[in-house]
């Protein structure tokens, strides 16, 4: 009788076990669930501690910082300058990071979806232990391969660290055009964690590596949560008015007409047609 | 001794229900994991089973069918006739449920997404929310599902889901087989795995629409990729060389010059530049 009361108490003991466990594994993740935003009156710059432009201090090298004046310039004179995404091209990485338009976060144990609502970009950050592929195709976005860390040893993650490489262009870091390299050999650093006063506040320190700087330039984007969140549609290309024929960029007036972005710009060169305009 | 065997049965019966409760949890959804694509030979037109225009034979009403004619005239002579996706416009809801590149399902307790290489997930809400009412109508719509265990097995075989909430303009393909522009379609599909093929998943859709006579009702089928799991970003804006100007649509040519698409088809109005290209 004791025998078998010792061996019941010990599946007891065993079955105990392993609730614990799954539940453990459940809730070892971070709860990352509803919409994240910029902070309010944060804008869409790089550094959302600096004003857009020359102000957010890039660390360029002397070449990409005549690129970067050549950008600005441009824009005072009506043009897009280095910023690529005036045709709908994808920011891509580092530049998605700054959430123009909320983004929501699934966690799955063997990949991080993060899903942005800006250029409907969707990150997969994968947490399976795979290394590098060697023939994925190069992205705006990249290949992320991401780990999750217990910092704090209470057996739940705190920290999502993510490399990502594999990018294409163009990219540039934000509106105003402050170039990443041509060589595209951008690797870009993260650490994703909830601010531990507020837990309803999300902090991705980004470190970009680029050929483009004199050394690694880290900022630290925030993003406040939403828990009960309207989604949007985002589809750059219904009504954008900006036409690239050749390297000239256009306007499409409100009238259906093309029209210049610069002062004294000639019309498009029209060769291809036979007839001409009555 | 008696209550100590009673307590040891109680406590190992909560055990027992609360492992078993728990796989159950974990267990009770399909598993729809991995790259869903359209099976060999299955092109990108509405019908799988049917060739692409005319011969999809769609229930459409004479004011629709007269549309539908114009656009596939439009087309043959080199325009584009109904077909909108040429702005890189996203297709919406039903069409971006033809797979035209590969998706993905991550399914949630409350929440499914479809993933897709080209547009903005799709939210499947199954938290037993109704249709919002101060929802933006959305290419894509809003969607309500229900999950339903046909054979009673304690598992989830079955996604009903409802979309609703439209804007345009929408079509079911790309010869333009257009939906009506009151934009009051509803789409009722019924997702599930073929039960004799793991591998296959059903969608059987169906459209409600002002311009049909009838529901239209098809069945997609995707299948699930065997081997090496690869996503690519399909960034349509990228090199687009579709141009639309007011009502008229151009091409670019490979070396950057604007081009007609239509025999005879005139340039552009240059009204607004005031100089003349050299």
């Amino acid at each position: 009788m004791l025998l078998q009361r010792s061996l019941i108490a010990s599946v007891l003991a065993a079955l105990i076990g392993v609730a614990t466990a799954a539940a453990a594994d459940d809730s070892k993740y971070p709860e990352w669930r509803g919409q994240w935003r910029r902070p309010p009156g944060v804008g869409i710059q790089w550094d959302p501690t600096k004003p857009l432009g020359p102000a957010q201090q890039a660390p360029l090298t002397p070449e990409y910082q005549k690129v970067f004046e050549a950008s600005i310039a441009d824009q005072r004179a009506g043009g897009q300058g280095g910023d690529p995404t005036f045709t709908c091209i994808p920011p891509g990485m580092p530049r998605a990071m700054t959430v123009v338009f909320p983004m929501d976060i699934i966690i799955l144990p063997e990949a991080t979806y993060i899903i942005i609502e800006y250029s409907n970009q969707v990150r997969r950050i994968y947490t399976d232990g795979r290394d590098w592929p060697k023939e994925a195709e190069p992205s705006f976005l990249g290949y992320s391969i991401g780990k999750w860390v217990d910092e704090d040893g209470d057996g739940k993650y705190d920290v999502l660290e993510v490399e990502t490489r594999g990018m294409k262009g163009p990219r540039s870091f934000d509106a105003s055009g402050l170039p990443v390299h041509t060589d595209n050999a951008t690797v870009v650093k993260e650490r994703i964690y909830l601010d531990k006063a507020n837990r309803d506040l999300l902090i991705d320190n980004v470190t970009t590596i680029d050929n483009a700087l004199t050394r690694p330039w880290t900022v630290t984007k925030k993003y406040v949560r939403d828990r009960n969140p309207i989604w949007f549609e985002y589809n750059c290309t219904e009504n954008n008015r900006h036409v690239q024929i050749g390297k000239d960029n256009y306007y499409v007036s409100a009238d259906g007409f093309l029209m210049p972005v610069r002062k004294d710009q000639a019309p498009p060169d029209l060769k291809y047609f036979k007839q001409g305009q009555n | 001794m008696l209550n100590r065997n009673i307590i040891i049965a109680a406590v190992a019966a909560l055990a027992l229900a609360t492992v078993t409760a728990q796989a159950q949890d974990a267990s009770k959804y399909p598993d729809w994991s991995g790259q869903w694509k359209r099976p060999p030979g299955a092109g990108i037109q509405w019908d799988q089973t049917k060739r692409p225009g005319r011969d999809q034979n769609p229930p459409l009403t004479p004011e629709y069918q007269t549309i539908f004619e114009a656009s596939l005239a439009d087309q043959a002579k080199g325009g584009q006739g109904e077909n909108s996706r040429v702005t890189c416009s996203t297709n919406g809801m039903p069409r971006v449920m033809t797979v035209i590149r590969p998706i993905e399902f991550v399914i949630q307790p409350k929440l499914t997404y479809v993933i897709f290489e080209s547009y903005m997930p799709r939210r499947i809400y199954t938290d037993g929310r109704s249709f919002p009412t101060d929802q933006e109508p959305a290419m894509i719509g809003y969607s309500i599902g229900n999950w339903r265990d046909l054979d009673g097995d304690g598992r989830y075989d079955l996604l009903e889901v409802e979309t609703r909430n439209f804007k345009g303009p929408r079509n079911l393909e790309a010869t333009g087989i257009p939906l009506h522009r009151d934009n009051q379609t509803v789409v009722k599909e019924r997702i599930q795995l073929d039960k004799t093929a793991k591998d296959t998943l059903l969608n059987e859709i169906t459209v409600i629409d002002n311009a049909f006579t009838r529901p239209w009702t098809i069945t997609k089928k995707y299948i699930r990729e065997q081997g090496k799991v690869i996503w690519n970003e399909d960034e349509c804006g990228e090199n687009n060389n579709h141009v639309v100007i007011g009502k008229d649509n151009y091409f670019l040519s490979a070396d950057g010059y604007l081009m007609p698409t239509r025999k005879g088809q005139q340039p552009p109005d240059t009204r607004y530049f005031n100089q003349t290209r050299n």
